[in-house]
């Protein structure tokens, strides 16, 4: 009989957070299709730095090279050359009032320079505050020095096989200058079984998010309005445990999350093409820990938040701290050791590590997550009970 | 009639046993000493002032406070350790509207009815019982967010009946709610005080006094009386008042020479307020006395003052017993000066 009405008290729990839910569906709208909405607009939209950077060259007359646009763009891969000039004042005004990317500064006297045994310098101007794209410009310049030099010494190597020619020795032209000049050359091989794209990489990664982002918000609002609202003195005075009230919102907005779960992982494999390479069931496994870890933090959200307005603030919180720190943009390797052990504190921290590795690569390379899941969702749901149940006791 | 409010330490039989409880909370006392009983199958209000410290007392009762000193008994057992057999028996609307906004009045309801582990069938039944009951049934499937606040009373009220409790506590029902429809809510609760249930409720409304079978007056956390309507209001006025009228000159000396006149007030040219221990024995002798000496009685009639009248009273002699006592306390500061 006890049993039978604790199933009836949890049931009770479970019907009235789904009713409550369902009443408010713009909430629920901008839960879960915002995160995805923006997913796959980002997806579509996103270009990267692959477009070539908009450069002027400047060739001084006395350095005696070609002025012909056509000789520099060979060379200069990642660029698009828009012009060639005698002088770099005009081009570095240009280059000043960001209507080109680059200018590139040849030697005025590259060859004398060569042959007296000295090394010239190409130089690649560029003005930009953003890091990445000087990173990237950093990686134009070494790919231009290194064309420029292939070319000369491919010149040079071509003019000595033909003075050897001319002097009798037909060998000399057995091995082409090119190849001399650049014996080997690079090709990427990626093992990875599926191809990257902007969406398939961050797709499992916004699952994660939304998922730890839902069921933590939700769980704590409804805590928190309990608490606020003078509920859990009606929860206190009938007989209702808190481990009752606990498991009773775990199940309701697990379910309601397990459904939002289910429809994003089909909208992300259906519409927007993500592979999902591993076992179904462990993925299922793996999201069904997330969720009770973020289920967890939202219950110990619910009860140390004062007010809905902060219950939302710390929401807001952790989800900018798993944006930045769990692994969604930046990897986690490129964070120092504290930080790193810092972001391991967040569920979805292992959440998108384990969920990338299952889709991308089809089985899960560090299954320690998953035993930092399963820990990480004990201990939230003993510390969110053990809250509930000293807010519930006599003061 | 008995007195429904008693200060001794009675059987487990007495719903309600408070003794001598004190709650405060960071230096401020919010209940000093309060001592109540609360017989079966009655009313009892807790009368008094906003932050007089009813909903304290409640809180006492309900569990959801401990007191600082004293102690507490519900149904013979210490609310902070209620057994799940007392919580079923326990009903509880509190002081601010608590349920959810979200759910209609009948979810609200059947919500709070499977936290008291109603099984279903029984549990709709009670659900349009008690909605029905309150006068709800046809905002049954209203959000209750969208009903007005004396609604969302009456929802409350149902919630805390529909696992049909014994015993209620009700902070503040009729706050907020329309003179006619705090007609009808005493109305429902008179009916259930008549089923045998016991019924503790707050009202910061001091006529509603009457409606109760007995009453503790509270003010400033302290109960200040504490008996039957009728027993608080002749305490407060030293006696029953009657009124007389009357035509011709009054020997005032003669009048309170009658043995049971305690005190005469003259309240106009021609009429008296006497106050005396019993109206029905000392209105024939003050009309025969009024007479005797040759004046004309128009008019008796037996003055029955407000509560508010009463409750003022009962708390201005309070308060000049507490600066009596005050006095009294402190040091002769004279002498020391001397």
């Amino acid at each position: 009989m006890i049993l039978f009405q604790v199933a009836i008290r949890l049931l009770a729990f479970v019907g009235k957070e789904l009713v409550e839910i369902i009443r408010r569906p713009g909430a629920l709208v901008s839960l879960v299709l915002g995160p995805f909405l923006i997913l796959a607009v980002f997806g579509y939209g996103f270009r990267g730095l692959g477009d070539p950077l908009r450069a002027i060259v400047v060739v001084p007359p006395e350095s005696g090279l070609p002025t012909d646009l056509a000789t520099y763009q060979d060379l200069a891969e990642g660029l698009t050359i828009t012009a060639i000039m005698a002088s770099r004042e005009p081009a570095e005004r240009q280059l000043n009032e960001r209507q080109v990317d680059a200018v590139v500064v040849i030697p005025s006297n590259a060859l004398g320079g060569f042959i007296a045994g000295k090394q010239a310098t190409i130089e690649l101007e560029i003005n930009v505050a953003n890091p990445e794209e000087q990173a990237y410009a950093g990686v134009l310049a070494a790919r231009l020095a290194t064309k420029v030099n292939s070319a000369i010494i491919a010149h040079v190597i071509g003019v000595g096989q033909s003075l050897a020619v001319k002097a009798g020795d037909s060998a000399a032209v057995q091995i082409p200058a090119s190849v001399i000049a650049e014996p080997t050359r690079p090709a990427l091989v990626n093992l990875s079984p599926t191809t990257p794209a902007v969406t398939s990489y961050y797709g499992p990664a916004v699952l994660a998010l939304v998922l730890q982002h839902l069921a933590l918000t939700l769980v704590a609002l409804s805590l928190v309005r309990e608490r606020t609202s003078g509920l859990i003195e009606l929860f206190r005075v009938a007989p209702t445990s808190a481990l009752e009230v606990v498991i009773g919102k775990v199940l309701g907005f697990g379910i309601f999350a397990t459904v939002i779960g289910t429809a994003s992982l089909a909208l992300l494999v259906l519409v927007l093409r993500v592979p999902l390479l591993g076992d179904p069931w462990l993925l299922a496994s793996v999201l069904a820990l997330l969720l009770v870890a973020s289920l967890g933090l939202g219950l110990v959200v619910g009860l140390i938040s004062d007010s809905e307005r902060q219950a939302v603030q710390l929401s807001l919180l952790i989800l900018l701290a798993s944006v930045f720190f769990a692994g969604f943009i930046l990897p986690l390797r490129e964070f120092s050791p504290p930080v790193a052990a810092i972001a391991n504190i967040l569920p979805v921290t292992h959440g998108i590590e384990l969920v990338r590795d299952l889709m991308l690569h089809g089985w899960v390379s560090a299954p320690w997550h998953l035993g930092a899941l399963g820990l990480m969702s004990a201990t939230l749901l003993v510390v969110g009970w053990l809250g509930m149940r000293r807010g519930m006791a006599r003061i | 009639m008995p007195s429904l409010i008693r200060r001794a330490a009675k059987p487990a039989t007495v719903p309600v046993v408070v003794e001598g409880a004190t709650m405060r909370f960071n230096g401020l006392t919010a209940l000093d000493d309060v001592s109540l009983e609360v017989n079966p199958g009655t009313i009892v209000g807790v009368v008094g002032p906003s932050g007089a410290g009813k909903t304290t007392l409640v809180r006492l009762l309900t569990g959801a406070l401990s007191p600082s000193r004293g102690a507490v008994r519900v149904l013979g057992e210490d609310p902070n350790r209620f057994s799940p057999r007392a919580r079923q028996k326990i009903g509880y609307m509190p002081q601010l509207f608590t349920l959810y906004p979200d759910l209609t009045a009948a979810e609200n309801v059947d919500f709070v009815a499977s936290l008291y582990g109603l099984i279903l069938f029984r549990r709709w039944r009670r659900v349009r019982e008690v909605l029905e009951l309150v006068g709800l049934s046809d905002a049954r499937n209203r959000r209750a967010a969208h009903l007005s606040g004396g609604m969302q009373r009456r929802l409350e009220l149902a919630c805390a009946l529909v696992h049909d409790p014994s015993m209620l506590f009700l902070d503040e029902p009729t706050a907020g709610v329309d003179p006619i429809l705090r007609e009808r809510i005493w109305t429902e609760l008179h009916r259930l005080r008549d089923e045998g249930r016991t019924l503790l409720i707050t009202t910061q409304y001091v006529t509603e006094a009457e409606e109760c079978d007995a009453v503790a007056l509270i003010a400033e956390g302290r109960v200040i009386a504490h008996s039957a309507p009728d027993e608080m209001r002749r305490d407060a006025m030293g006696g029953d008042l009657v009124d007389v009228e009357a035509a011709g000159r009054l020997d005032f000396a003669a009048l309170e020479a009658i043995p049971v006149v305690r005190r005469i007030r003259r309240l106009d040219d021609r009429a008296l307020r006497f106050t005396v221990d019993d109206a029905a024995t000392a209105t024939p002798l003050i009309v025969e006395a009024i007479t005797g000496s040759g004046a004309e009685v128009r008019s008796t009639s037996e003055a029955r003052p407000s509560f508010d009248e009463v409750f003022t009273a009962l708390v201005a002699r309070d308060r000049l017993a507490r600066d009596r006592e005050t006095a009294s306390d402190a040091p002769d500061t004279g002498q020391e000066a001397a």
